[in-house]
């Protein structure tokens, strides 16, 4: 024990830090029987594309791990259980001239601690749009894209990726904003 | 999003990814990271928070804008909460009953059938 009495340092309690999610869900997955052990994604080299031209000149791609609302599938919030009925198993892509009804239901939120009542929490459209407007990106592209959440690796990084920058390509988008839920 | 992210990267297109899963993100690896250090599913601001989302939103492109290197991660300074006991629940094994324990176990077994029905198995955000 420090003979430290740390009060008047300032110091955040000790929990006050980024959550440890892969410890957590590793430990959580395991006490509830399943054993092998989710392999994340990693690598060890990064790739770093370097903006070519001004955000204000920019045209900006978005994408998103959301769904679409589908009324058939069941409850899908806000505050809705874990619904995996609500999945999506291809990417899908939407215009972003208008407002659309995504939800997170399919995908394992904090539902303790929030409840998704406010898409614009987890699809910032309606504020890159604004952005937009006011100059601080050129555009927005003409239309945003949906990534599946809850493929192998395989289907993620042999279908998915390749699709998505396919679609990206074809909106000839000079940056792309990726929102992870 | 992250593998995705490395994709278009390596193909040329820059990227910056919203998310609050911190360890997740940079464990795969990559090129420019905004971190909101908020409960999942707030990747783009708080809730009923315009300000909040405008601001994150902001800081996300000042990262896409002025990386110096791939894995550069920003956190942002807002917070969720000035009690940051929210961050002990999420997952926690520890907190949970063993009634609890067994309750979820049935549950994920449903949702996991329900998921094979379609196709695979769940996995983790981010």
């Amino acid at each position: 024990m420090s003979e430290d009495n740390e009060d008047g340092f300032g110091f955040a309690p000790e929990h006050d830090a980024p959550i440890p999610y892969m410890t957590r869900i590793r430990d959580y997955y395991q006490a509830l029987g399943y054993g092998a052990p989710y392999r994340w994604a990693h690598y060890a080299a990064v790739p770093f594309a370097p903006l070519k031209k001004p955000l204000a000149e920019s045209r900006i791609g978005l994408i998103t791990t959301a769904a679409p609302y589908q009324p058939d599938k069941g409850d899908q919030g806000p505050g809705a259980a874990y619904n995996g009925a609500a999945k999506f198993y291809s990417v899908y892509s939407g215009e972003t001239d208008r407002d659309h009804d995504l939800r997170i239901s399919h995908i394992g939120y904090d539902r303790t601690h929030t409840t998704a009542e406010d898409n614009n929490t987890w699809f910032p459209l309606p504020a890159l749009r604004l952005l937009a407007e006011t100059g601080r990106i050129g555009e927005v592209a003409p239309r945003f894209h949906g990534a599946p959440t809850n493929r192998s690796h395989r289907a993620t990084l042999h279908r998915d990726c390749p699709e998505l920058l396919r679609r990206v390509r074809e909106d000839k988008v000079d940056a792309v904003l990726l929102v992870a839920v | 999003v992250s593998l995705a992210a490395r994709h278009l990267e390596e193909n040329g297109i820059p990227t910056v990814i919203m998310g609050c899963a911190k360890d997740i993100v940079e464990y795969v690896g990559v090129p420019r990271f905004l971190f909101s250090d908020f409960p999942l599913g707030n990747p783009a601001g708080k809730p009923h928070d315009p300000a909040s989302q405008a601001r994150t939103l902001q800081l996300a492109l000042l990262v896409l804008q002025a990386a110096p290197a791939p894995r550069t991660t920003v956190q942002s300074p807002l917070r969720w909460s000035s009690d940051p006991a929210w961050k002990l629940d999420f997952s926690n094994i520890a907190r949970l009953s063993p009634e609890e324990i067994a309750r979820r176990r049935a549950e994920f077994d449903r949702q996991k059938e329900i998921a094979k029905t379609i196709r695979k198995k769940p996995q983790a955000a981010e």
